[in-house]
């Protein structure tokens, strides 16, 4: 374990957050076409800043440095980490990464099809999700973790729990990136998207807060579980909020003459909460399967019963 | 490396998002009837008794005010239009400018539909488009189907130019400050496809494409003229941008032989898409008791 490696990936990790909101300022401020060409922006690399162009080349440039921090740290994993699965990690999230950026181009490419744009903000969080694997398993917690705790109770394994939990988190993202990528500021949401959104947010609702329910009864003295799920309902709660404003926001948004700061500070809020809470959901499930020690039942065959021919 | 449930878990994530991209694409919407498709018709010959369909376009009640629009974002478009404005709603003495008006469909006095026909005496031959101040000159634009639509850039700065139609090509192109014109065609009849510019997303305009010329666009009198109608029974339709989709108020009108009909249309506060201070979705629609139903 190297303790370098762990501050880099999280540095990695804060940078791909900056990278989601600067791709949510992006969405917001419809300004994926501001610029007909990629990976130039107006044929050249540095172009004026200007209109909505700033927020496209902008991502562009945040892209940019999290692809060389990307780089990077696969190469620093592959030399300091001894664990191969680490080290296949670090490439993992290479990939990601170019991935990544080819999507992005693609979807200037093509004029934002709505496939190919959600797809591109879907692959966001997924390398979202690897770079916070990455911080997590470098970390000095999960390589000499202070001690594990049983599983007991009975009912729904927290295991279970979390996995579905995080489960539902992506599937409520990738509904949120097809619904902010099916309509521009300037025009109605779709409704059934918007339905499908609202019950992603009520199935989130119930089955994180079980979660977080079952470790603050279970295992609430267990700071290094607790933590993770205190800081999870919480953004939750706060992830609701801002869920109904920017529905607020965004129903109002095509009566007005351009993107407006409320709706976008909103919408773009929401869009970044949105990835805390997955975030701090993969801490508690990586957590949960590191400590989290589960008795093997062993089932016993009742001996057969002798039947007796009539 | 995953174990049975992992694989099992990651399948399952991986097929509700597949399973949520796809309900959501191909949402693909009717063409309008006004020839809608690029099918070759028959040619119209002049016999010289066609007529003329005259109106003006009026507003009832208080217009809306238009909004001033931020432009601090490109300082070039804040020095050259300092007092930019919303163009969605230009109401002077009670009429209506920029309403495209066009003969949606009909029937001519031989029996012959409308949209069986394809060339048409006088065809308009060019438009231009022009980028000046950071919005767009005109604000509404008609044209017939393949017209070489000319895209000026008259203003210092830069701007990309965005056809965003239903059923023509999404077509979008930068134009450099001081770069040379561009032509843009559209092939299938269509009313009315959005333009605008996402550099500046303030700047927005309307292109309607039909494959007969009876069109025109209401200037700031409210008034609109199409010459040259053959005799028939026609669906006249007045087109404005209010709301989110637009509004449009359809009447029917019979054309004589050289005679000149009248078509005068009304948009108003009660009118659709009308703005509202907040205006909430219709998501779901619960059916609700008639004692509660006031």
């Amino acid at each position: 374990m190297s303790k370098g490696v762990h501050r880099f990936a999280l540095l990695v990790a804060c940078a791909t957050f900056l990278l989601i909101i600067a791709g949510a300022n992006v969405t917001s401020h419809d300004a994926g076409l501001a610029t007909s060409d990629w990976p130039r922006s107006n044929g050249t690399f540095f172009p004026k800043m200007v209109g909505n162009l700033f927020w496209e080349h902008g991502h562009r440039m945040v892209a940019t440095a999290v692809g060389i921090l990307t780089i990077a740290l696969a190469v620093y994993v592959q030399v300091r980490e001894r664990r191969l699965w680490v080290k296949r990690l670090g490439w993992i999230a290479l990939g990601g990464v170019i991935a990544q950026g080819l999507l992005g181009g693609l979807t200037v490419k093509l004029n934002l099809p709505l496939a190919v744009s959600a797809a591109h903000a879907t692959l966001a969080q997924l390398f979202f999700l690897i770079t916070v694997c990455l911080a997590v398993f470098t970390s000095r917690n999960w390589v000499t973790p202070e001690s594990s705790v049983n599983e007991n109770g009975a009912g729904v394994s927290l295991r279970t729990l979390c996995v579905a939990a995080l489960a539902v988190i992506l599937t409520q993202l990738v509904l949120g990136a097809t619904l902010r990528h099916s309509a521009t500021w300037d025009q109605d949401l779709p409704t059934s998207l918007l339905l499908a959104h609202v019950g992603g947010a009520i199935a989130v609702t119930l089955i994180l807060g079980s979660t977080v329910a079952t470790v603050l009864l279970r295992y609430r003295t267990e700071r290094y579980l607790a933590r993770p799920a205190l800081i999870a309902a919480m953004l939750l709660l706060v992830q609701l909020c801002l869920g109904l404003a920017a529905y607020i926001a965004r129903t109002a948004s095509p009566y007005d003459p351009q993107p407006l700061t409320p709706m976008v500070s909103v919408t773009v809020a929401h869009v970044a909460c949105g990835a805390l809470v997955f975030a701090t959901s993969i801490i508690l499930t990586l957590r949960v399967f590191r400590v989290l020690r589960v008795d093997r039942q062993e089932y016993v065959l009742a001996p057969a019963q002798a039947v007796r021919a009539p | 490396m995953f174990s049975k449930r992992a694989r099992m878990w990651l399948g399952l994530i991986a097929a509700l998002s597949l399973l949520s991209l796809g309900s959501s694409c191909g949402n693909k919407t009717a063409t309008d009837e006004s020839g809608g498709g690029d099918k070759s018709g028959k040619a119209y010959t002049s016999k010289g008794d066609e007529g003329t369909i005259t109106g003006k376009v009026s507003y009832t009640g208080a217009a809306p005010e238009a909004k001033k629009i931020d432009t601090s974002a490109d300082a070039a478009c804040t020095s050259k239009s300092p007092n930019l404005m919303t163009e969605e709603w230009v109401v002077k003495d009670g009429k209506l400018a920029n309403t495209y008006v066009y003969i949606k469909s009909g029937t001519l006095a031989d029996g012959s539909k409308i949209a069986d026909y394809s060339g048409w005496p006088d065809m308009p031959t060019s438009a231009t488009l022009d980028q000046n101040g950071c919005h767009y000159k005109p604000h509404v634009l008609g044209v017939v189907v393949n017209e070489p639509i000319t895209i000026t850039n008259s203003d210092p700065t830069t701007h990309n130019i965005h056809f965003t139609p239903k059923n023509n090509p999404d077509w979008n192109q930068s134009q450099p400050n001081g770069a040379a014109s561009m032509t843009h065609k559209l092939a299938v009849a269509e009313v009315l496809v959005p333009v605008k510019c996402n550099q500046h997303p303030w700047m927005k305009s309307y292109v309607g494409v039909t494959k007969h010329p009876f069109f025109a666009v209401t200037g700031e009198d409210g008034s609109f003229t199409i010459k040259g109608v053959p005799p028939g029974k026609y669906t006249v339709v007045a087109w404005h941008e209010g709301g989110a989709n637009g509004t449009e108020k359809p009447m029917d009108v019979t054309v004589s032989a050289k005679g000149s009909v009248t078509a005068d249309f009304s948009f108003g506060a009660n009118a659709l898409g009308q703005p509202s201070s907040l205006r909430m979705m219709p998501a779901i629609e619960f059916p609700m008791p008639m004692s509660m139903k006031h």
